[in-house]
């Protein structure tokens, strides 16, 4: 499909979520298209399958509860990305004040999580990949998990974190070289 | 292994896995979970009231007076037309006390003595006057 009709259908399904009519139909098929990439972009930040799933259903909730808030200015996509990113970065927070945390710690919670992780392929180059991410600073984790695992491009990515496609070069290029630094150590 | 090759080994897979059919499992249970938005309930479409509608209670009204005034006019007309003379132009009344007899069975008896007595008193007669 081209992009041209993917832009129009994306228009076409914004009319329809702007519409209370068909809103709760069109939302269905946000829920469809959408539910697979969002849950890889939590799953990556928080590891675990079960918060994953949480969040993502917290970030649908949220997203149909404030829909009239949604002006179709910015792409719909941006718009549940940035909803997920905070939900997951709230969740992460929340996680780290429970159980009294301190920011070097949020390390060892997220490699404990991958650890624990049951629903892997148990390929352990991947693995590893995972915990060399997790020992990333937030941003740079969050920028190299859209850069490389999803192919985001750039300026996308620009909407989603407000940051600068410069700033957001610089930052996965970053995390790239820490990454093989990691690699480097393990050997 | 050198270590920029990790990257492309990895093939922008995480290793990670979901359980079988989570994601259309999961649409299902999202889209139940999705609570009624006050926008979504149908309100009822308010019209505006149209000219007939805000007068007809007062033309209503209105007929109704005009109906019970058309009633008695109708009930005037069907009333004799006597009942509009007066003693003088009523030619019965007048036969009736041009006539001495009617007049003395139906009339006289009908007057008190004292007060005939005290309309004669008045107009100037004395007892004396009928002896």
């Amino acid at each position: 499909m081209s992009t041209d009709s993917n832009d129009t259908e994306r228009d076409t399904l914004v009319q329809r979520l702007q519409n209370p009519a068909t809103c709760r139909q069109a939302f269905s098929e946000v829920i469809a298209r959408y539910s697979e990439p969002l849950y890889w972009q939590i799953r990556r930040m928080v590891q675990s399958h079960d918060d994953a799933n949480d969040l993502l259903q917290n970030t649908f909730m949220k997203a149909w509860t404030s829909i009239d808030n949604f002006r179709g200015d910015a792409k719909l996509s941006t718009w549940l990305y940035k909803i997920a990113i905070n939900e997951s970065l709230t969740f992460l927070e929340r996680e780290k004040k429970r159980s009294s945390m301190s920011i070097d710690d949020e390390d060892s919670y997220l490699i404990n999580a991958i650890e624990a992780d049951k629903d892997i392929d148990g390929d352990q180059l991947r693995l590893e990949l995972r915990k060399a991410i997790a020992l990333l600073p937030e941003k740079q984790r969050i920028v190299f998990n859209m850069r490389y695992y999803d192919d985001m491009k750039y300026e996308q990515m620009s909407e989603i974190l407000g940051t600068s496609v410069g700033a957001l070069k610089a930052s996965y290029h970053l995390a790239v070289k820490k990454i093989e630094q990691y690699f480097a150590d393990y050997d | 292994m050198p270590h920029n090759d990790i990257l492309s080994k990895a093939a922008r897979q995480s290793g990670m896995t979901v359980p079988d059919g989570y994601f259309a499992d999961f649409q299902k249970r999202m889209e139940a979970s999705l609570p009624e938005m006050p926008w979504e309930k149908q309100t009822p479409k308010v019209m505006p009231r149209t000219f007939w509608q805000k007068t007809r209670p007062y033309i209503y009204m209105a007929a109704m007076f005009l109906g019970v005034w058309c009633m008695m006019k109708m009930f005037d007309f069907m009333r004799p037309s006597s009942s509009n003379m007066t003693i003088e132009t009523n030619p019965g009344i007048t036969a009736a006390i041009n006539n001495d007899a009617f007049f003395n069975d139906y009339v006289v008896p009908t007057l008190d003595d004292s007060a005939l007595l005290d309309d004669l008193y008045e107009e100037g007669f004395e007892a004396s006057d009928f002896n």
